[in-house]
């Protein structure tokens, strides 16, 4: 019973409801990601806003005028400027480190053909991934006291530099790379290290992008251990000049100054991930099909 | 078989750095819990005594204790739950064929960049009984008035959902991928034959994601027990009344406030003990696609 | 030009070669300690008139975190010979640093090297400090629990405000007033219940623990499950089922409904004084705990914190240490430590300069807790309990009050459970000094 009219009409129905479906997905989408945002949209119109118009009932939702005045409150409080650059080198350090030996690692297990003990240090590196720091962490406490390095970057980076999951992720894509190039290297009479700085290396670049984005956010916020090795205004963290922000005993805490303080020590991690979101879906998420 | 380079040194060069790190400071270390868990120490340490295994057998007859891990149990089974079931619909929305796509991914992976401290601070406004904006809303609508900081379970669900919320830009990357492994053809083939999106889903892209699914809850669940210290300490310290003292917390305050580091011990070997059997079963039934080709 | 110049540089190193012995040659004296806020400025204020008031030695206080961190790290640190000179432990931290054997007692110290007069500390803080009648610690910030009252709620409620209740009966009596008349939605709240049910004990001359109160030899048993401490539980138990006690929290969160007016009376450390006349909008009293009639009068114990003396220094180092505890405790010092802080002034003659001066008559709540500590008995009971791992045990007496309070444990079988628990802490603890 279908005439060309009807299949005109049937196709104008399928295209409106394939626009509705469409705008419904939108819709969604937008509708789910503000949800998700909702939490710090509110820190964001909370830091804004001055002591009184934080504590009015009912809560407002309408942005302040005092975000400068709140930025500068929690800068000098908590020395924001110290807290900034120590996690940065943290961070940095970390991620760097866990790239360099992850990498170097990594080539080793590929490259070498079967060395003596080659399975019992790659078990030993993978076995790391079982012994997160509260399985180890009195022990290790004492460890680095006993080094002289509490309170200081020592403490902070190099227990971290060591990664079974980069190594992991290394492994897995030098096992991807053509033979026929490694081949040639060593015709060519390059040296093993040759072949992995100007080869392999720019090969890896987006893994190395993707673990350096994991690793900086991972280090950048760290709590429990810059919470026990360092002590001094000096050394502290930012995560852990946070919590300073909000702790104060009698007083009501001044959450427009503590979200001010939050969004400030969102915004490297939050960088990181912008840039590297592309690599690291690319290298990370997308391995675990293969 | 990949290429050979003849050099006997150099691989031991090459692993030396990673291997000496991991002995020094984390194989080392974790022997060192083993030994001192069946140690009851001083507070100063000057003085320990060999007690067997009297730790863990009083450990597991401690209501506090068998509470830390109710409680993290509870939040690691909220951050799962309704973890990922979250970021798959997100995941779904963001990789639908629609444009933007590629900005709705973006716009929904961000939180991965707050840290569990940050996460804690932000729910901790939110809920807050005077200044938060959620108690208002949820009485505006009628419902009743909540204060999250007398009431226990209440406190725990609210840590747990913040503790999800801050993981689901990590779950969404994961599942997006995922969903872009599933075979199109099938999909589409499942369409023509006038399967509802909903059966298409059930049948065709679950059974696909599977893999990313488990490594998902495995993830998800190391993070819950291990990962989200800051966080209650930022928000609760374990409080109130012991209503979210996750394990990990009481570990810390054992240890580090109560200066009994031979109960901390023997509660981070039974932290081993849980870290080791997930690892397990994520290296069975996740890793064998992942580790070897 | 260059001729300036090296004769610039001449000067620059006579100037240092004059300069760099008398630099090398001064102390370092490390303090590490936990104030942070008004207490921590005020401390490095005076810090930095001690470092100025001399040449030889140079205090550097570092804030160490709160006071648990401290100690850990300290105690890490000894094992290393990085320990500090003067470490700040909380006072619940005295037995533990009394068994460390990582001390040198204050006495020691005074025998060899005197110029502090003992007798001028007040009598109920040396007598915290003190086992034997010898001095372990420098007492430095110490405080008392006193009862925080609301003036304006009281008027609204039809009560004297100058009038506040003395024994545990008018609270119940006058918290019902104040619910009823609607002037405030409860009546009275605790900071730090655990110790809050300590004071009780010692206010009533109550024996906490055996032993004397773990000073005539190691507690290794406690007491608060008798008759008098299931009395005083009973009786709060009352009152929040009445709706007149609110729970607050274990530690300051009382504060906030007390400052907002929701509730009427709050029994908290002296320590909270500056933070809530500042940011209380109405009129603040304060007055001595409430009393159980029929039993005793004994004291308020001492909380806050005092300064330990680590080993491994040398003889010239423990000058310096000495100097500066001289100098905390010259008057015009620890008046104005009290008075930036509002700690106990620790010593008698300071507290005569603040009456001289007329502070206490601007300031009388700063009077209220000194005025109850010194008409208080030096009773053993009286004096404060001495215990083991008290962190820990102030934690399990803090959830058996929680339990107790809010009807969830009847009071004996809660306060049993915490004393068994307790007690094999004790057992514990007494293990390892045998």
């Amino acid at each position: 019973m279908s005439t060309p009219a009807m299949s005109v009409l049937a196709g104008a129905g399928y295209r409106i409801r394939r626009q509705v479906k469409t705008g419904l997905t939108h819709l969604a989408a937008w509708g789910t990601i503000f949800i998700l945002a909702l939490p710090v949209l509110y820190a964001l119109v909370m830091s804004t806003l001055s002591f009184q118009e934080a504590y009015r009932f009912p809560p407002s939702l309408v942005p302040g005028r005092h975000l400068l005045a709140n930025l500068q409150e929690a800068w000098v409080h908590i020395n924001m400027g110290r807290l900034l650059f120590n996690s940065t080198v943290v961070a940095v350090a970390v991620a760097v480190g866990k790239m360099v030996l992850s990498v170097l690692a990594a080539f080793a297990f590929t490259y070498f053909g079967d060395f003596r003990g080659k399975w019992l240090f790659f078990g030993l590196i993978l076995i790391t991934h079982m012994l997160p720091l509260p399985v180890r962490i009195v022990p290790t406490f004492e460890l680095i006291t006993r080094l002289g390095w509490a309170d200081t970057y020592w403490a902070l980076t190099v227990p971290f530099f060591a990664s079974a999951t980069g190594t992991l992720l290394f492994r897995q894509f030098f096992l991807t790379v053509p033979h026929a190039l490694a081949d040639a290297a060593r015709i060519d009479g390059a040296g093993p290290m040759r072949f992995l700085v100007s080869i392999l290396l720019p090969l890896s670049r987006t893994n190395l992008a993707a673990l350096f984005m994991v690793e900086f956010i991972y280090a950048w916020n760290e709590y429990l251990w810059p919470l026990v090795a360092t002590s001094s205004d000096r050394m502290r963290v930012v995560q852990i000049g946070i919590k300073t922000l909000l702790a104060s005993e009698a007083q009501a805490a001044e959450w427009n100054v503590v979200m001010a303080g939050a969004m400030i020590s969102i915004v490297p991690p939050l960088l990181v991930l912008l840039l590297l979101q592309g690599a690291f879906v690319k290298g990370f998420a997308l391995q675990q099909e293969k | 078989m990949p290429s050979r380079f003849p050099s006997r040194i150099l691989p031991y060069l090459l692993l030396a750095p990673s291997v000496l790190i991991v002995v020094v400071f984390l194989v080392v270390p974790s022997i060192q819990s083993l030994y001192l868990s069946f140690f009851q120490t001083s507070p100063f340490g000057d003085r320990m005594i060999f007690v067997g295994l009297r730790n863990f057998t009083r450990l597991f007859r401690s209501a506090e204790y068998l509470n830390a891990f109710w409680v993290t149990l509870i939040a690691a089974l909220i951050v799962v739950g309704v973890g990922l079931a979250a970021s798959l619909l997100c995941a779904v929305l963001a990789n639908q064929r629609i444009r933007g796509s590629h900005l709705y991914r973006t716009l929904m992976i961000w939180p991965y960049a707050l840290s569990p401290a940050v996460a804690g601070t932000i729910w901790a406004l939110l809920w807050h009984p005077t200044a938060g904006w959620l108690p208002y809303a949820i009485q505006a609508l009628g419902g009743p008035s909540l204060n999250w900081m007398t009431s226990g379970n209440l406190a725990l669900v609210v840590v747990s959902l913040a503790a999800t919320w801050k993981m689901l830009g990590y779950n969404v990357i994961f599942f997006l991928a995922g969903l872009q492994g599933v075979p199109r053809e099938l999909e589409e083939a499942a369409e023509v034959d006038g399967a509802t999106p909903f059966r298409r889903f059930i049948h065709i892209t679950l059974p696909f994601l599977s893999p990313t699914a488990l490594f998902l809850l495995i993830m998800n669940s190391l993070y819950a027990f291990f990962e989200i210290f800051g966080l209650v300490d930022v928000m609760t310290k374990g409080g109130p009344g012991r209503a979210t003292d996750i394990l990990v917390y009481k570990l810390w305050r054992d240890g580090f406030v109560n200066l009994q580091t031979g109960l901390a011990a023997a509660e981070s070997i039974i932290l081993f003990v849980v870290v080791a059997i997930l690892t397990v079963l994520q290296f069975r039934f996740v890793g064998q696609r992942v580790f070897y080709q | 030009m260059t001729r300036r110049l090296v004769r610039a540089f001449l000067l620059a190193v006579v100037l240092v070669g004059l300069l760099g012995p008398a630099a090398a040659a001064q102390i370092e004296v490390q303090f590490w300690h936990s104030m942070s806020g008004a207490a921590g400025r005020a401390l490095n204020d005076l810090v930095e008139r001690f470092n100025a008031s001399q040449s030889e030695y140079r205090v550097h206080a570092q804030f160490s975190g709160s006071y648990a961190e401290a100690l850990t790290r300290a105690i890490a640190a000894l094992r290393t010979g990085q320990a500090p000179n003067i470490l700040q432990v909380y006072e619940v931290g005295t037995q533990t640093m009394l068994d460390s054997g990582a001390i040198i007692p204050v006495y020691e110290l005074a025998e060899s090297r005197g110029g502090i007069d003992f007798g001028d500390i007040s009598r109920p803080i040396f007598n915290y400090y003190a086992v034997d009648g010898k001095l372990y610690s420098m007492p430095f910030n110490s405080s008392t629990a006193m009862l925080y009252y609301n003036k304006d709620i009281f008027r609204k409620a039809g009560l004297d405000p100058n009038r506040p209740p003395t024994t545990f009966d008018e609270v119940l009596e006058m918290g019902r007033q104040i619910v009823a008349s609607g002037a405030a939605p409860h009546a009275i709240s605790f900071g730090w219940p655990a110790w809050v049910f300590e004071q009780a004990h010692a206010t009533h001359n109550q024996f906490y623990a055996n032993n004397a109160n773990g000073r005539a030899g190691r507690a290794t048993e406690v007491l608060f499950n008798g008759p008098f401490g299931v009395e005083v539980v009973t009786h709060w138990r009352r009152w929040a089922e009445e709706g007149v006690f609110v729970y607050g929290g274990r530690e300051y969160s009382a504060n906030q409904a007390f400052i907002s007016g929701q509730i009427a009376m709050l029994i908290q450390s002296t320590s909270s004084l500056a933070s809530i006349e500042e940011a209380a909008n109405f009129e603040v009293g304060t007055t001595f705990l409430p009393r159980l009639e029929g039993y005793p009068r004994g004291n308020s114990v001492i909380g806050g914190a005092s300064l330990w003396v680590l080993k491994g220094q040398s003889e010239r180092e423990l000058d310096g240490v000495w100097e500066f505890f001289k100098f905390i405790n010259r008057t015009e010092n620890a008046v104005a430590w009290h008075q930036g802080t509002g700690y106990f002034p620790v010593t008698n003659s300071a507290v005569k300069t603040l009456l001289d001066s007329g502070w206490f008559a601007e300031n009388p709540n700063s009077l209220t807790a000194f005025l109850q500590i010194l008409t208080g008995s030096d009773h053993p009971a009286a004096q404060g309990v001495l215990l083991g791992q008290f962190v820990e045990i102030r934690d399990i007496v803090d959830t058996a009050l929680e339990d107790a309070l809010n009807g969830r444990v009847p009071v004996q079988r809660a306060l049993d459970q915490a004393a068994a628990r307790v007690n094999q802490v004790l057992a514990d603890y007494a293990l390892l000094y045998q």
